[in-house]
């Protein structure tokens, strides 16, 4: 599979990062300064953020800007959590999110 | 044709070849831009003024052969990268281009590549001559010398041992036998326009031909554009869709309200708010 | 509380950008709202040259113009103030504008409003298009170059204009193969010279294709894509499978323009723009008296022609305020002028034609 973070490019200089620790459905991951939660996860291979909560088919990423909202997961408890702009933080929870979402304090 | 391939043709390749005598004179500028695009850094950069001003920035880049000197400034800021510079003028059987080639790793001088032309296929050998490295463009000029008879074919090179671009053999598409065509009847389920709210291209049909036939109706009965993207995604399929079914043009089909907030806010958010 | 000030801008993409620092210079005082953590736009993604003259900073990459924008507003000191992490939610007709400023909610009344959301990209339908590894094509290149990470080994890309042939050659530079770009009509839409740089590479440019399906477990495996006809449909026995991680789609762009049809704006569907733009008179005012516009909100264009409206629009917004610099008129015919420039060549005919229906009194 080889590692998918860039480190020579012909363009950019890619500084490597402070590692993030963070963990994805309970796993252990690690991601780096500047990662939003949704490139830290591709970065180790997660493509699949949830599932639909009607149709139940696996669900990923499309825009990675904050316009299609297909990122949704829940981060630290909280529901409905846009990974695909939000910066990973370190000791974040991330979990897939299969349902609409439900309040904070439910 | 270009347009269709994304390679010029011979003949417009022709068109541009300088006369023998000065092709045997020395290293040129070989501007391999065919089409009028806005974009004029070549002329504008040109020390010697040999690629002629434009009037219009939509030109197509004209040069004057007598003034260039085949330096490759032009080469290292053309934004197209479609600029070579050639020499020609060894006489000892092989010729040189000059190739912007922004990739990683970059080949050593004196290495061995392989020669690829502008349909990426490799078509010989070629020796690296020379890599200038430039911080302004950050755009690396690689000079490798190949046979006379290759000079006007080769704009690119792979390297050997598995360093490739792209390794136009495993790029190869396999042509594959038909497999039997049941799929077209469940295909209306397995697509998908609204994403947000997990609706079908099948139950989109079943309300159009119901007679729901704007994107709000449709909005309304089935949720579609009403989740968290706020139909920035499923909108413009589900008006062209509409319009496909029905024969409106698609101009004519509403849009959905939009309504503030442009993305889902939990009530809470609203009850904040800032007293500074 | 309410926030008062002259100018309120709608993005920090090249048109804002443009429009708060034109704004500023003339002695406005400026708001900059930026969605994202970073000023830049779209920018701050696009590795490769601009096309266009030294105006638009043509020959300069992206990323670097980018940088060059954000500096400048940065020196107007407290004439601009540029809230980040902040999305305009609601553009009211009175006028007032709320944002979810990190979290916080707040209301700004400007005096006036310079909308620059620029756009967002085209969906296409085909079964499984909601297969995770399906991406957008301007996705794949915030993956990689913003945050350094490929998206996956081998993409298929679906679309020849230009963000297709760039992302792709861009996928090349990351070290990711492009098994192939599939366009449906029969020519290519993007710049020649874009496709002769992907096509030496290796890569294959098939025109009137298209994708018929996307298939794969738990993500995208392989897509299913077959030569068309005139009408767009799949010619039998021309159907093959390609192997492929990722599916990158790159059918085109639609403006964000959801807070001018809030604010009552008069809109027009133009599909040569890309979906419903703004009405606009030659100051970029829309038939909101005081909302003005720039960039691919008012119509998809390359940015270079964003930086000019946004110059333009940010010039205006300003005079009307008072704000008019000796220089004016001048700065004024120079816009003009790169527009038209920009817009006269036969690659640009489209946007012309789209333009001639956007005019207001």
């Amino acid at each position: 599979m080889g590692d998918r973070r860039i480190t020579d490019h012909p363009i950019l200089d890619f500084d490597e990062g402070e590692v993030i620790h963070f963990t994805f459905d309970g796993k252990p991951m690690e991601g780096r300064e500047g990662d939003t939660i949704a490139s830290a996860l591709h970065a180790n291979g997660v493509k699949v953020l949830g599932y639909h909560f009607k149709t139940k088919r696996p669900r990923g990423f499309y825009c990675a800007i904050g316009n299609c909202s297909a990122c949704l997961m829940i981060v630290n408890g909280k529901s409905n959590v846009r990974t695909c702009t939000a910066p990973l933080l370190p000791g974040m929870v991330v979990e897939t999110q299969s349902d609409r979402g439900v309040p904070d304090d439910v | 044709m270009l347009i269709n391939t994304g390679v010029p043709t011979r003949e417009q390749i022709e068109l541009r070849l300088p006369s023998p005598e000065r092709r045997a004179r020395g290293p040129y500028a070989m501007v391999e831009c065919f089409q009028e695009i806005p974009c004029n850094p070549c002329s504008t950069s040109c020390p010697f003024d040999a690629i002629l001003p434009m009037g219009d920035i939509n030109e197509i880049p004209a040069i004057d052969l007598d003034r260039c000197t085949g330096c490759g400034i032009c080469a290292g800021v053309c934004p197209g990268l479609a600029i070579f510079i050639i020499d020609e003028s060894k006489g000892d059987g092989t010729a040189s281009v000059t190739i912007p080639y922004e990739f990683r790793p970059l080949p050593e001088k004196g290495e061995m590549v392989r020669a690829v032309n502008r349909e990426g296929d490799v078509i010989g050998d070629a020796v690296v001559t020379r890599v200038l490295l430039s911080k302004k463009t950050k755009t690396p000029l690689v000079t490798v010398r190949v046979a006379d008879e290759h000079v006007h074919e080769v704009r690119f090179f792979n390297l050997i041992d598995n360093k490739t671009v792209c390794d136009k053999t495993s790029s190869k598409i396999e042509e594959e036998p038909k497999t039997d065509d049941t799929a077209c009847a469940t295909d209306d389920d397995e697509i998908i326009l609204c994403r947000c709210e997990g609706i079908t291209l099948r139950t989109i049909r079943d309300l159009i031909r119901e007679g729901y036939t704007t994107v709000d109706e449709i909005k309304r009965i089935s949720r579609a554009g009403m989740g968290p993207c706020q139909a920035r995604t499923c909108g413009p399929l589900i008006a062209s869709e509409i319009a496909r079914m029905t024969g409106q043009p698609v101009a004519e089909i509403q849009p959905s309200a939009h309504r503030a907030p442009v993305k889902p806010m939990p009530i809470e958010f609203f009850l904040g708010g800032d007293s500074e | 509380m309410m926030y008062k000030i002259d100018l309120v801008v709608i993005g920090g993409g090249p048109a804002g950008l443009m429009a708060a620092n034109t704004a500023a210079e003339a002695g406005a005082e400026v708001l900059l709202l930026e969605r994202d953590g970073h000023l830049g736009g779209q920018l701050v993604k696009q590795t490769h040259k601009f096309f266009g003259s030294e105006k638009q900073h043509a020959s300069v990459r992206g990323i670097d113009i980018s940088t060059m924008l954000g500096d400048r507003l940065d020196s107007f000191g407290d004439r601009a103030t540029v809230w980040k992490n902040a999305t305009a939610i609601g553009f009211y007709e009175d006028g007032v504008i709320t944002v979810d400023h990190d979290g916080v909610y707040k209301k700004v009344k400007p005096k006036r409003v310079v909308v620059a959301t620029g756009a967002s990209e085209k969906f296409l339908s085909f079964p499984n298009n909601d297969l995770p590894g399906i991406y957008g094509a301007g996705a794949v290149q915030t993956m990689m170059n913003v945050y350094g990470i490929r998206p996956g080994h081998r993409v298929l890309m679906i679309g020849a204009g230009n963000i297709g042939l760039i992302v792709s050659y861009q996928l090349m530079q990351a070290g990711v193969s492009v098994a192939a770009i599939v366009e449906g009509l029969p020519k290519i839409g993007g710049y020649a010279v874009h496709a002769g740089k992907v096509r030496r590479a290796g890569v294959p440019i098939l025109t009137s294709h298209t994708i018929l399906r996307a298939d794969g477990q738990e993500s995208v495996e392989r897509a299913t894509i077959a030569r068309i006809d005139r009408t767009w449909n799949a010619i039998p026995e021309t159907e093959r499978t390609i192997e492929c991680d990722v599916i990158c789609i790159s059918v085109g762009l639609t403006p964000l323009a959801e807070l001018l049809w809030q604010a009552g704006c008069e809109m027009r569907y133009i599909p040569a723009l890309g979906g419903s733009v703004p009405l606009r008179n030659d100051c970029l005012e829309t038939t909101v008296k005081g909302v003005y516009v720039a960039g691919d909100v008012t119509g998809i264009e390359e940015a270079s022609a964003a930086m000019v409206e946004g110059h333009l629009a940010g010039l205006e917004a300003a005079a009307s305020l008072g704000f008019k610099s000796d220089s004016y008129d001048a700065e004024r015919k120079d816009c003009m002028e790169q527009l038209t420039a920009l817009r006269s060549g036969p690659t640009a005919e489209k946007i012309r034609t789209g333009l001639a229906c956007t005019a207001c009194l």
